[in-house]
């Protein structure tokens, strides 16, 4: 499992950005960022290196965060991986509540971060399966 | 035409008959009601005090807060089993403000909303459709038995469902109507966006419009959308003093007619509390005379107004009440509901995810209230989904609904974004100006 920190984002000019300049000036890196389209507020999904840090400077700074476990897989980017590991955990009817991907690892194979509704059963199958889930030392 | 011979009474007359009242009524309160005893005994004044009007000054005021110490019927002077009929309207925290009406109190009420819907241009020929809600608020009931007693033919409506309130006003010729100004401009427009025209199309004439103060501007806006010949007036009340029915606009609009041989108005300076030479204008105090359920005396209504002491061209020579400007406190009328900030606070307090902080911003939308609420997210747990984040949303709007009656909509910002007040806070923006 990896942490994942999640900030409270009101939608309007500039909101994103006064999350990234706090992460900046703490020299927090961010591996992954993810947000969806939400009316008036939503959830900014973040992987970043050091998340209990990123938690205090943004909370300090009086945004409401959030740090919490989810699974990290690595896959080849080879066609049909991402649907192989899909078809796995809706097979065994694990929910996916959220999923986005890492972008840029340096040459080695992306990744792709969800949240299911039960992660030791996700865990269990995936490892079942020979997915590898990554943890935090391998970012 | 004018209802009842005491609205055109010769001014010493009505003074001399709401002496006569006033004394019997402090009587009544003395002996029946136990907070007006130790009040009155606090204060150093007894019954017999009050020799004149101007004695009235002498009695101790009553506040809304009075009504809910003693929630629910401990400003009741009767006991229960001679109450026809319970109403209420909101307190300013959870409990409601609880009113009652024996069966003698119940035909002075709509004997004196008769007097206004009269004083409005009603007759016994209308077709009255009533918009208000029914239920224990006193508006709907209060005009519907008063046109009644006209001999209008009344439509029960209830609020809402704008499709079947077209219908009706057109199968049945509606001739009057009653509603919130601004629900009258809304209904209007509605009826124009389905490619009627309300002035060659219905038969409405009269408007009798309360439950929220109606500008100048809204009058004017009224004959835009129903037509020149639409004539409507405003009549005032509150469901402590009996609701609807304490005074209404006549044919010359120049303020509001108070029932005086029913109601005994004052103006006060809200700070100071000394009573204002007419003209001035204060906080509104009423007394109500001979009321057997409930008797009220020197009621500070917290609304702000002026009187005028001098006969109307209409024929009457009741005072009259100027359009009401405002409120000497922070209660909001919100589609004709009153509304208490202390309210809305009682149902953010219980709910811990949110911060303590709130805004309160009122617009008029479509010619209709929207009441935005932002407060202030704590708890980071509920970033784990949206969807714990938007039931938050749900559940705040949920407790103000069943607190207050209405939809809201609910903004959740970031802790510390709301601003922070030193003394007083001023949560309230209404940018409801002109009332359009």
């Amino acid at each position: 499992m990896i942490r994942q920190v999640s900030i409270f984002v009101e939608n309007r000019p500039g909101s994103l950005r006064e999350i990234t300049q706090v992460l900046a000036d703490a020299k927090i890196n961010i591996r992954a960022f993810a947000a969806v389209d939400t009316p008036e507020f939503g959830i900014l999904r973040t992987i970043v290196d050091e998340p209990q840090a990123a938690k205090e400077c943004l909370t300090s700074k009086g945004f409401v965060v959030r740090v919490q476990e989810v699974i990290g897989v690595e896959l080849v980017d080879e066609e049909g991986n991402l649907d192989t590991m899909l078809r796995i955990l809706s097979e065994e009817n694990v929910n996916i509540n959220y999923i986005y991907s890492f972008v840029i690892r340096q040459g080695r194979a992306p990744i792709m971060v969800f949240q299911p509704d039960n992660g030791e059963k996700a865990e269990a199958i995936l490892r079942a399966n020979n997915i590898t889930m990554i943890e935090e030392k391998d970012l | 035409m004018i209802w009842a011979d005491e609205e055109t009474l010769p001014r010493h007359e009505m003074e001399a008959l709401q002496l006569k009242k006033l004394k019997e009524t402090v009587n009544y309160i003395y002996s029946n009601v136990g907070l007006y005893q130790s009040k009155m005994d606090a204060a150093g004044v007894n019954p017999k005090d009050i020799q004149s009007l101007d004695d009235l000054r002498k009695l101790p005021f009553t506040y809304k807060a009075d009504f809910r110490d003693n929630y629910p019927t401990g400003l009741f002077a009767v006991e229960k089993k001679d109450i026809v009929r319970f109403h209420a309207s909101s307190g300013t925290t959870g409990k409601p403000t609880m009113v009652g009406y024996t069966a003698k109190d119940l035909g002075n009420w709509l004997n004196n909303v008769a007097r206004v819907a009269c004083m409005g241009g009603a007759t016994s020929k209308d077709v009255a459709q009533i918009a208000f809600g029914y239920g224990t608020f006193t508006g709907a009931l209060g005009l519907h038995g008063g046109l009644e007693k006209l001999g209008a033919s009344v439509i029960p409506m209830s609020s809402g469902n704008t499709n079947k309130q077209i219908m009706f006003m057109k199968d049945l010729g509606t001739t009057l109507l009653v509603a919130t100004p601004s629900y009258a401009l809304h209904l209007g427009e509605e009826i124009k966006s389905r490619g009627m025209d309300p002035e060659k199309d219905l038969n409405l004439r009269i408007g009798l419009f309360g439950g929220e103060g109606m500008t100048e501007a809204m009058r004017e806006e009224m004959r835009k959308v129903w037509g020149e010949d639409f004539f409507c007036t405003q009549n005032y009340g509150m469901s402590e003093l009996c609701g609807p029915g304490v005074a209404g606009e006549c044919e010359a609009l120049v303020g509001m007619h108070i029932n005086e041989d029913w109601f005994i108005p004052e103006i006060i300076d809200p700070v100071t509390m000394e009573v204002l030479p007419p003209g001035e204008k204060g906080e509104l105090v009423i007394t109500c005379l001979n009321k057997e359920a409930l008797p009220l005396v020197r009621y500070r209504t917290g609304d702000l107004t002026r009187l005028f002491y001098e006969p109307c061209s209409c024929g009457r020579t009741t005072v009259r009440m100027e359009n009401i400007t405002g409120r000497a406190d922070d209660m909001l009328v919100i589609r004709g509901v009153n509304v208490f900030p202390t309210q809305i606070e009682e149902v953010l307090f219980d709910i811990p995810e949110i911060g303590p902080h709130y805004e309160i911003l009122v617009e008029r939308v479509n010619h209709l209230d929207v009441m935005t609420i932002s407060v202030e997210l704590v708890d980071d747990r509920l970033l784990d989904s949206y969807k714990l984040l938007s039931e938050l949303g749900d559940r705040i709007k949920n407790g103000l609904k069943a607190q207050l009656g209405l939809a809201t909509k609910i903004k959740l910002v970031a802790p510390q974004s709301l601003q922070r007040f030193e003394g007083k806070a001023k949560r309230v923006t209404d940018l409801r100006k002109d009332g359009i």
